[in-house]
Formats: structure tokens, C-alpha cells, sequence
């Protein structure tokens, strides 16, 4: 621990430790002093001159991003002289800025409006023509307005110090100066530069995947995870309509710092994939018939009760839950043991963020492996997450699919089972020989955690609801299995979590409340192989 | 006074009496011949000129350039120091700095082009497209301003019959303004590719660009 | 033969061999009692040139006049990593023509002041950042060098001294800001000449991330004939707290505009009368700015009682700057004129600070409409509010240069800008 600094800012003492900025200082009175230019996963140049702030002695007011704080220094973020500049600031920044906000993407999230909201002057005095730069197509998923551009260099200084790939730079100088890459070279080959949208505090650099898709005041943000790959990245999926709009990182400094990779910003359209199966259904007559839980549930009990021991061979996703994952493995052990394996996808190659080393594109593409291997289940196929299913398709006992979409296999998958039930999202033709196919909740439409590659679990949330019938597989497992063994069913995503943690060691002792909004590690040690 | 405008070498306002020649007072006796391999080390960084005769496809930096540029490399502790003498050197080759130009120089300096593109945009001396055999540029600042400046830009542009920062048909003069060039006791003060012309008044503008046509300099 | 327009009022130290141009050659520099100071700063040890340097009160040339044996002694000592000294040779402030004189007749003076500097600070590469336009300058002072380093002045074992110094003559590429020492250390680096946050200063983490310290032409060619006749002898000229001569380059409508080298303390009205010749055309002297187009502009008034050394500007509302005299009679059309000097801030601004990025742009467009007979009253409000928004504000002081001309011109010549505004009269329209 760094030794305290005690000092005052706007009257409230405050401790932090030595080298800390008087602007994080005021952060943990909960005063945010507006900004630019800082963004603390980056160098501070500052040069946005808006957190200008007082301090008692200094000749000058004090860029408070890059004044650590002393001992006994005496701090006004709000003092009349403060306010006075970034009034003054915040006028500056008006006399060229086009006012766009009816038509621009960041309106209703952006910096400007809320600071000239807050503080900025009730009427403008500019009166002359204003500069034009137009519209620049940056390559991969950006474009650049250049007259909404606050010259903050965020984006220059991601890309030249996080992803190391300096592509951006600022042309010209003084009140010419504009952001730009090199002529027509562009970000394009770029993972990460997804993150230079977000980190934009105003609409001069948009999402062309979003463009003048949605108002971000009609969006609902909700606590997610994605499930690109094993690294586990905190995101937020922004919903409207019930269809996920668009992905943004969340700030965990232990996974993700504030990035996330471009693979995983864009991977959201399965999430609103539709054609759902909505309802359980139950094969009869060689035909498929809707049918409610209660029948469904009881049918697939009734069928089961005929095996002996050890005839349940089962795959499962690993992109499925800890909690719908736990709750397979329970069911099989209720109907007398078997053996489950899981198929991933691998990428030949990892892609850094070299300026942020814990974090990259891992090779692992599934979110969940980590989970699956933890629970007992094992890999099957190859890399490409096809195949390594042979002694499943053709199995005479009882054949459990978890979110497998079984997209490699054929209509013969399954047709030798006793029973064979399919929990998952979407019919296919290895489905067809399935006595039941019960409606699951994808993850973005339910609650639960996924553990990363290093043993992190991490929780998220329902983003969207589910369609018709579909419910979350723990539950529907859960359902079974109590019925089955006398078991107490599960619920809540909580209870399956914790009812995982009965019977799986590295998730004994871990509750919700231990993850929190950063995570909790698994008690044992993780390695995984292949990655 | 000299009566021939482009000899006044400007060092001693425009009433004057001097015994000195234009070139002792330019040094040009004392450097003598410009070394095309940049001569000692210490200065090679120095060295590069702004040139009548430009070469816009030339390759960079071959021969004598090319031991100027590695002379260069060996006055730094890093190889992205060396990255304006280069542009400069660029420059005295082709006459401009092309987006070309800064993807070679960035890839001889390890360095990213967007970042060449972005120091070389920073400095007005880097020329970011070609300019005629002469780049006019006229003090414009205060202390020549005071003493007519403007009226002295205007006699460049009627004589050359272009517009301000455009070249004349012919190829031969681009005619810009530029900020204090640092001879405000010489007023006019006016800087033809590498050489200045000071206590410059209107009326010896056409001599001016007579004389550079003439000696092609 | 003699450099133009000496005055009997001059005490010529530092530009005594203006007007000869033997004086470059090193065999007469040498001859007349060249490098015989670095020979004695050598005797000294480095300690001792520094007190003798902060013994003459020499005060920084560059414009902000501060003590240039003080920052000197900030260096740190034995720091383990390489030092630097860089000359800042980017002479751009409008109305400054000193150092391209001093460089151009007599370049061993800064160089031997270079090294002196270089061996007191423990520096072992001195980078000298020469304007780009300098086109002349530069090749005389490349020369020049090159003669040193034969000669043995540079480079190994310095006159079997054991001292090692190395001298770069670096050339600019057209940026005013690059006067400024981080943005020039930016510069020197390769870097947009974007002046840096300070702290880090210079003496902890300057130029390639080491310790350096930068001083102007003058203040190292003045450190030559310091070390060589006495922090005492310096102390001669000039007053108490701004002890020396120092080169005043006078431009504008004077007679005889040029460099005169003056004692500091020496009255601004009798530099214009009687060292300059008077005003040209017997006209009345309305405005001076007596220290690059970066400070205040002060009427005839404060004219006639200002005497130019540090303390006797900042009386009369003014700043010596770097002693750049920039003199104005009644012709001058004060509007048009600020005009053309915020017109050069907004066109050097670097554009990483908003007020100067945005600031400067904005109030060259206000003054253009004013001067083009489109202007309110209410603009000169504007801009006195504006412009005082850009004071104290930024990373470095480019932004202050811009409020210094454009205040002062509206506290002073109000009525010149009324008479615009609400009649279309301008001064000196035929």
C-alpha cells in the first residue's frame, strides 16, 4: 500500500495514495471534474484544458489530470474561478462545432452536451462562419466527422500507445488541425479500433455498424460478458425493441482495463437470430408437436426411467452457462451417470492488446471452456468445433444436446436413442430425429456466469426476453433433475450456482455477492491445454 | 545603395553604405561550394536546400544523398530524431514532400506513415504539394508590414500573374506569405527558395524575378 | 568599415565583429583571442563557471529573462545518464533579427559559448536548433563547426583538456512554436513541436528524456566573454537586477532601424531619437512594442517613460521580451496591424490547448470583420473577455501572446477601433 496523502478538495478532507492525480482524487468524493483529453488507461497530454482547477498557491489554475496531489494542498474544483474557465472552455469548443446533435450518434451520451448542459454559457457569442472538414471514412467500422472533433486525441494516443499500431495521427496544426490516417490507408487490419468510438467523448468518431441505428436515451444497457472468446471481457449489450443495438466494453481493470476486440464488439446478430424454437416440442407420429413444460417434462421423465446406469452421453455447449452446465452434469448423474463432452472452436492465432498485456483475442473462441473442463466435461472434435460426436450420433441410450447447434451433423444424429432430447435455440436436421426439443434461453436472455480463461467467474445479466416459452437450460435441467432425484430445485440462477458449488470444488464458498461487478477467481488453480 | 535590387544583401537597412561584396556579407566566400554529401557530420543535418530543379520521381536517397542521410542517422540517440533532416532532404530532392516520400522516410526511420504524415503537416517548410522553380515567400509580419509588405506581395502577384500559393503558368514562381522571417531591420524582407532578399520595395519586384528567370538559380 | 548605424551610445560586447567577415574564418577568431574563454572554463571546473555565470546576473535573452547560472545549477549531478545543452537558435518572435546576426558574422563566439555551457551542465552533446529558413545561417554555422571539430574546439579531448563534447546544428522546419524549449526539445526529437507539460521541466526530463537545458544565441554567446572577463566585469553595464548589454533590434518606422547593442536599463525614447535617427518622415511616434509582438503595446506616454531592462517594461504595463523594439508612427493603422500579429498566433498555434486552438482562430475572424468595417462594440467586449480567457490557461504562453497585443491595442487605441466600427474611418486609408 503507498503511503496517504492527506489533502482538502472543495472542503471534504480526502486520503489517497502518493502520485495520485487531484482528478482521481475527486473521484472518490464522487466529484467528477469534466475532461477531455484524460482517459486513465492512457498518457495525459493535457491539453483539453477543461479540468482545470484551483489550488491554493498555485499562480495558475492546475490541469487536476496531471497534478498529483500533495500533502495539506488545498483543492477547488467548484470555486467561481474553476466554473469561470470551463464556461469559458466550454465556448471555445462551441465556436466551430456544427451543433448536430438531431442528426449525430452520440447524442444523448455525449460530453459536450452534458457539460455546456451543466455549465457552459446560455448563449453563444460566436457569430462567424465556422470551419468545415465533412465526413471521412476511417476504414473498418469508423467514421470520422470532423467538425464535432474536440481535438481531445483520445483515438490518436489508443492507437498509437494501447494497440501500438499507429494509424492515426493529427495533420496540420493550430485551428487546422483535424485527425486523419495516413491519405487512404485507413484503420482497416486493425482488432481493436473499435475502442476509439467509445473512448470519443463526442459524435466525431461513430460506429458505422450503428449509424443512425437507435437514440442512445432509448437504448437499455445491461451487465453482460462476451462470448467471443475465453478472455472473458466485461461488456455492456445495449437493447431496444428487444434486439441487441450494439456492444460496449465495461470498465474491469482485471479482465479488460475499458477495451474490448473487434471480433466480439460485432459479434451480436446470433443474439437476435430469430426462428427460434419458442415452444417445447415432442416427436409423435413423425411429426413434431407443440406441448406445454409440465407434459413435456413428465414425458422426457417417463421415457428416462427405462436405462440402467451409465447410458446418458450428452454434449453441451461451452458457451453455455456455469449454471446450465452444472445443472446437465446433475442431470445426468440423476439418470444414472454417463459421460458429456463439449466442441470449441480454436483460432490459429491470438491478437494481443500489446499496450494492455493481459488482454487479447484469445485462441480459445468459446466463453465458457474453462467452466465446462472445471464441471468434468471433456473436449471433443476438432478446432473448427465440428465432428468428435460419432459415439453420440448413433448411441441407443439416452442422448442429451445442451446448445450445440449440431450444425456438422447429420439427420441421423441421435435416430438409434432411447431418448434423445435437444435443449437449445434453433432446430437443424441433426434435431430432427430428437424426441423432445425444449426452447433455451440464449445467455443474453438469461442470467448466470461464465468462467475465463483464468479461472475468473463473472456474472451477467438478462439483456433481452426470451421468446415464447424458452427458458433458461438450469432451470429446465434443474426441473428434471429434482423430479428425478428428490433433489431441491434450483430457483434462481443464484441457487443453481450455488447448488454447482455442492458439488464441484473450484466453485465451493462462491456466492453471487463474491463475484460482484469485477469477478471472483475459482479456488483451484486453472490450466487449460491448447491455449 | 546598390541599384541592382538582388545584390543587396541586406544586412544594413536601405540607406546603408557598405564596402562589402554580397558575398562576404552572405558568406558565401567563406562556405564556398554547398557539399552535396552534407560535408562534416555535425552540419550533414543542415544541409538540406530549397532548390530550382526538382526531381519529383527521383529516388530517395541514393549516392551522395544517401551518405548525407546515414551522416545524419549518427547525430541522434534515436533513429525518429533524424525524422525532419530526412524530410528536409526529401524535399531537396523531389521539391515537395509526397505522401510517397513520407511512406519511404517512415519506412528508412521505423517509424508509422501516418505519424511521418502528421510531423510533416506540423511544419510549413515541408512543401505537401509541388511548387514552381521559385517559392516566393513574403514577410508579411508586423515589422515589414509596417513598411508595406502587402503592397510588395501584391507586385510578386501582378508580375508572376497568379494567385496567392498557386504557380504561375510557367511554371516558375509560387508566390506565398510567410510569418517574420527574422530580418525586421531589413524590411521588405523577402525569401526566394533558400536565400533572402530584404529592404525589397515594389518597384524592384520585377527585377527580381527578371534575374532568378534569368540565372535560373 | 564598420556594421551600419553605430551609435556612440552602443557598447558593442557581443556584436563587435558585426561587419566582418573574417570574423567567421577560425583562424582570426582564434587570432583575435578566440577559445581562450573554454580554455579558462575548462580551469575552472564546471562548478566554478556556473558561480561565475550567476556572479554576471546574466539573465536568459530568450524573453523570459530568467537567471541563466540559476537554471544551470538545476541540472543534476552526476545523474548517470547523458546530458544535453540545446541552443535554441529558432529566432521567429516578430520583430527579432538578433540571432541570426550573431550566428551569421560570428559563429565561434555561440559555439565556444556552447561548449563553456555544454562543460558546466555536464552535457556531452550540444544540439544548436537552428531556424529552418536560415538557409545561409545554417551552412555558415555548419561550416563554422566543422572547423572546430578540426581544429580540435570539438569533439575528443577538447585542447588536451580530457573534456569530450560533441555539437549538432540541427535545422527547423518552419514552426514558431519550436521556440518554445519543450516544444523545440518535441522537435529535436522528431516529434509535432508541441510544447510539453511541465513538470517534468527540462533539467529532470528534457530532450530524448534526459536531463538538458536550453538557452538562447545571446545568452550563450554572452556566457563566452562572461567566463572570459569576469562575472564582475559583465556587471559593468546595465542595472542592478539586469546587469549586461543586450542586442535591441529596432524595426518599424525609425530612421535607421537595426541591431544596436545597448546596456539594459538604456531609455526606449532616446534609443528611438537619438540612437535611431528619429522617426522617418519627421512623423509622431504613436505605439511601440518593445518586445516582440508577444507583449503589450504601450503609447507614446508610457514610451517616454520606459526604460528597457526587465523591472522598467513591467512598470510602465510592458515586458522586454527579447528587446525586440518594434516602432510605430501616426500612420499605423493599429486595428489592421493587431490584426496581422493574432493572424500569426492562430497561424503558429500548435492546436493541442483549446483556448489557444480555438481562441486565436476565433479572434483573428472577429478583428478581420472589425477590420473590414463590419464590427460591433459589443466585439471589443467579446474579444477583452475572450482573450482573457487565454491567459494563464495552456501548456505553454503562445496563448498569452495572443490577449497581450489585442488587449492592450483596445485599452489604448479604443477610439481608433470606435472610429472603424461606427464611422469606417481607418488611419493611413488613402
Amino acid at each position: 500500500m503507498a503511503e496517504l496523502v492527506n489533502l482538502t478538495i472543495d472542503g471534504h478532507e480526502v486520503s489517497v495514495p502518493r502520485g495520485t492525480t487531484i482528478l482521481e482524487a475527486s473521484k472518490t468524493l464522487g466529484t467528477e471534474v469534466p475532461h477531455y483529453c484524460y482517459h486513465p488507461g492512457m498518457s495525459s497530454p493535457a491539453m483539453c484544458r477543461l479540468c482545470l482547477v484551483e489550488v491554493e498557491g498555485a499562480p495558475k489554475p492546475m490541469p487536476s489530470c496531471v497534478t498529483t496531489v500533495a500533502d495539506g494542498q488545498v483543492v477547488r474544483t467548484q470555486s467561481e474561478e474553476a466554473k469561470k474557465n470551463r464556461r469559458g472552455v466550454l465556448e471555445f469548443y462551441l465556436v466551430n462545432h456544427p451543433l448536430d446533435c438531431p442528426i449525430c450518434d452520440m447524442s444523448g451520451e455525449c460530453n459536450l452536451q452534458d457539460y455546456v448542459h451543466a455549465e457552459g454559457r446560455e448563449h453563444g457569442r460566436g457569430r462567424e462562419p465556422k470551419r468545415v472538414f465533412g465526413r471521412d471514412d476511417f476504414g473498418g467500422d469508423v467514421l470520422f466527422y470532423g467538425d464535432r472533433c474536440v481535438m481531445c486525441t483520445r483515438c490518436v494516443r489508443f492507437m498509437s500507445e494501447v494497440e501500438q499500431d499507429h494509424r492515426l495521427t493529427v495533420v496540420e496544426r493550430g485551428n487546422r488541425s483535424v485527425i486523419d490516417t495516413f491519405f487512404e490507408e485507413g484503420l482497416d487490419g486493425t482488432h481493436w479500433h473499435g475502442n476509439i468510438v467509445d473512448i470519443c467523448p463526442v459524435g466525431a468518431l461513430v460506429s458505422k455498424d450503428f449509424l443512425h441505428k437507435a437514440r442512445a436515451w432509448d437504448l437499455t444497457h445491461t451487465a453482460s460478458i462476451c462470448t467471443s472468446c475465453s478472455q472473458g471481457c466485461n461488456i455492456e449489450l445495449h437493447t431496444r425493441d428487444n434486439l441487441v443495438q450494439r456492444i460496449k466494453p465495461r470498465e474491469n481493470l482485471d479482465v479488460n482495463g475499458w477495451w474490448i476486440c473487434d471480433h466480439g464488439r460485432h459479434d451480436y446478430e446470433w443474439m437476435n437470430r430469430g426462428g427460434r424454437v419458442e415452444a417445447p416440442l415432442v416427436q409423435a407420429d413423425g411429426s413434431s408437436k407443440a406441448v406445454g413444460w409440465t407434459d413435456a417434462l413428465r414425458g422426457i421423465l417417463a421415457a428416462a426411467g427405462s436405462f440402467g446406469p451409465g447410458t446418458v452421453k450428452a454434449v453441451a455447449s461451452p458457451g453455455c452457462s456455469n449454471e446450465d452446465l452444472g445443472a446437465l452434469k446433475g442431470l445426468v448423474e440423476a439418470l444414472g451417470g454417463g459421460d458429456i463432452v463439449y466442441r470449441s472452436a480454436r483460432a490459429a492465432e491470438e491478437i494481443p492488446l500489446k499496450g494492455f498485456p493481459q488482454l487479447a483475442r484469445r485462441k480459445d473462441l468459446a466463453a465458457n471452456t474453462t467452466g465446462a473442463e472445471l464441471i468434468g466435461i471433456e473436449r471433443a472434435g476438432a478446432d473448427d468445433a465440428r465432428g468428435g460426436l460419432d459415439h453420440i450420433a448413433g448411441h441407443d441410450g439416452i442422448v442429451l444436446v445442451l446448445g450445440d447447434l449440431l450444425e456438422d451433423q447429420a439427420e441421423t444424429f441421435g435416430s438409434h436413442a432411447g431418448l434423445y432430447v435437444y435443449i437449445g435455440t434453433h432446430e437443424s436436421a441433426a434435431t430432427s430425429a430428437a424426441h423432445y426439443v425444449l426452447p433455451a434461453c440464449t445467455h443474453a436472455e438469461s442470467e448466470g456466469t461464465f468462467t475465463n480463461r483464468d479461472g475468473r467467474v463473472q456474472r451477467f445479466e438478462a439483456a433481452l426476453r426470451p421468446p415464447g416459452m424458452a427458458r433458461p437450460a438450469w432451470l429446465v435441467l434443474g426441473a428434471l433433475t429434482s423430479e428425478r432425484s428428490g433433489s431441491e430445485v434450483a430457483r434462481s440462477a443464484a441457487d443453481a450456482f450455488r447448488a454447482l458449488g455442492d458439488t464441484v470444488a473450484a466453485f465451493r464458498g462462491i456466492g453471487y455477492e463474491d463475484v460482484g461487478p469485477r469477478g471472483a477467481v475459482v479456488n483451484e488453480a486453472v490450466s487449460l491445454t491448447g491455449d | 545603395m546598390s541599384d541592382v535590387p538582388f545584390r543587396n544583401p541586406g544586412w544594413a537597412g536601405n540607406t546603408g553604405d557598405f564596402d562589402l561584396s554580397e558575398e562576404q556579407v552572405r558568406g558565401d566566400d567563406f562556405v564556398g561550394e554547398r557539399p552535396r554529401d552534407g560535408g562534416h557530420a555535425s552540419g550533414a543535418g543542415s544541409m538540406p536546400y530549397m532548390l530550382a530543379d526538382k526531381a519529383p520521381e527521383a529516388p530517395l536517397f541514393e549516392g551522395a544523398f544517401q551518405e548525407r542521410f546515414e551522416k545524419i542517422l549518427t547525430r541522434y540517440p534515436t533513429k525518429q530524431a533524424a525524422l525532419l533532416p530526412t524530410l528536409g532532404l526529401a524535399q531537396e530532392i523531389r521539391g515537395h514532400v509526397s505522401p510517397a516520400s513520407m511512406d519511404r522516410v517512415a519506412e528508412l526511420l521505423d517509424l508509422s506513415p501516418a505519424y511521418v504524415r502528421g510531423v510533416s503537416t506540423f511544419y510549413t517548410m515541408y512543401n505537401k504539394r509541388p511548387v514552381g522553380r521559385h517559392l516566393v515567400q513574403v514577410c508579411t509580419n508586423i515589422s515589414c508590414n509596417l513598411c508595406g509588405a502587402d503592397e510588395v506581395v501584391e507586385a510578386f502577384l501582378r508580375y508572376t500573374d497568379a494567385e496567392l500559393g498557386e504557380t504561375s503558368k510557367d511554371g516558375n514562381f509560387t508566390v506565398i506569405e510567410a510569418e517574420c522571417l527574422a530580418a525586421c531591420g531589413f524590411p521588405t524582407c523577402v525569401q526566394i527558395n533558400s536565400r533572402y532578399f530584404e529592404n525589397v520595395t515594389p518597384d524592384q519586384v520585377p527585377a527580381i524575378c527578371e534575374h532568378l528567370k534569368a540565372q535560373g538559380e | 568599415m564598420a556594421y551600419p548605424y553605430v551609435s556612440d551610445h552602443e557598447v558593442r560586447v557581443l556584436s563587435k565583429h558585426f561587419g566582418d567577415p573574417q570574423q567567421r574564418r577560425i583562424d582570426t577568431y582564434v587570432a583575435r583571442g578566440g577559445y581562450s574563454s573554454l580554455k579558462k572554463a575548462f580551469e575552472m571546473g564546471s562548478e566554478g563557471v556556473i558561480d561565475e555565470v550567476k556572479a554576471s546576473g546574466l539573465r536568459g535573452r530568450g524573453g523570459a529573462g530568467f537567471p541563466t547560472g540559476v537554471k544551470w545549477s538545476f541540472m543534476p549531478k552526476d545523474s548517470g545518464k547523458p546530458h544535453y545543452l540545446l541552443c535554441n537558435a529558432d529566432e521567429s518572435e516578430p520583430g527579432t533579427f538578433k540571432d541570426r546576426e550573431l550566428m551569421r558574422w560570428d559563429p565561434h563566439q555561440l559555439i565556444e559559448g556552447c561548449l563553456i555551457g555544454a562543460y558546466a551542465i555536464g552535457a556531452q552533446h550540444v544540439y544548436i536548433y537552428c531556424r529552418g529558413e536560415f538557409f545561409e545561417v545554417n551552412q555558415i554555422l555548419a561550416r563554422a563547426v566543422e572547423d572546430a571539430y578540426k581544429q580540435g574546439y570539438i569533439g575528443k579531448d577538447i585542447m588536451g583538456s580530457g573534456n569530450d563534447l560533441e555539437l549538432t546544428v540541427h535545422q527547423g522546419a518552419g514552426a514558431y512554436i519550436c521556440g518554445e524549449e519543450t516544444g523545440l526539445m518535441n522537435s529535436l526529437e522528431g516529434r509535432r513541436g508541441e510544447p510539453r507539460v511541465k513538470p517534468p521541466f527540462p533539467a529532470a526530463v528534457g530532450a530524448f528524456g534526459m536531463p538538458s537545458t536550453i538557452n538562447n544565441v545571446e545568452t550563450l554567446a554572452a556566457v563566452t566573454h562572461i567566463v572570459g572577463n569576469g562575472g564582475e566585469w559583465y556587471r559593468q553595464f546595465g542595472t542592478e537586477q539586469s546587469p549586461g548589454t543586450k542586442l535591441f533590434c529596432v524595426s518599424g518606422h525609425v530612421k535607421k532601424p537595426g541591431n544596436y547593442e545597448l546596456p539594459l536599463g538604456f531609455p526606449l525614447m532616446k534609443l528611438i531619437e537619438e540612437v535611431c535617427g528619429g522617426m522617418r518622415n519627421g512623423n509622431t511616434l504613436k505605439a511601440v512594442i518593445p518586445g516582440g509582438s508577444s507583449v503589450p503595446i504601450i503609447d507614446a506616454d508610457e514610451v517616454a517613460r520606459c526604460s528597457l531592462d526587465y523591472e522598467g517594461c513591467v512598470e510602465v504595463g510592458t515586458m522586454l521580451g527579447c528587446a525586440s523594439v518594434i516602432v510605430m508612427d501616426e500612420t499605423t493603422d493599429i486595428v489592421k496591424q493587431v490584426r496581422r500579429m493574432v493572424d500569426f498566433y492562430a497561424h503558429e498555434s500548435c492546436g493541442q490547448c483549446t483556448p489557444c486552438r480555438e481562441g486565436s482562430a476565433w479572434t483573428a475572424k472577429i478583428l478581420r470583420r472589425i477590420e473590414e468595417g463590419r464590427g460591433t462594440e459589443e466585439d471589443l467586449d467579446v474579444l477583452m473577455e475572450m482573450t482573457q480567457q487565454m491567459v494563464g490557461t495552456t501548456i505553454c504562453v503562445l496563448s498569452d501572446s495572443v490577449a497581450a497585443p489585442v488587449q492592450s491595442s483596445i485599452m489604448k487605441f479604443r477610439e481608433e477601433y470606435l472610429a472603424l466600427i461606427r464611422r469606417g474611418e481607418r488611419v493611413g486609408a488613402a
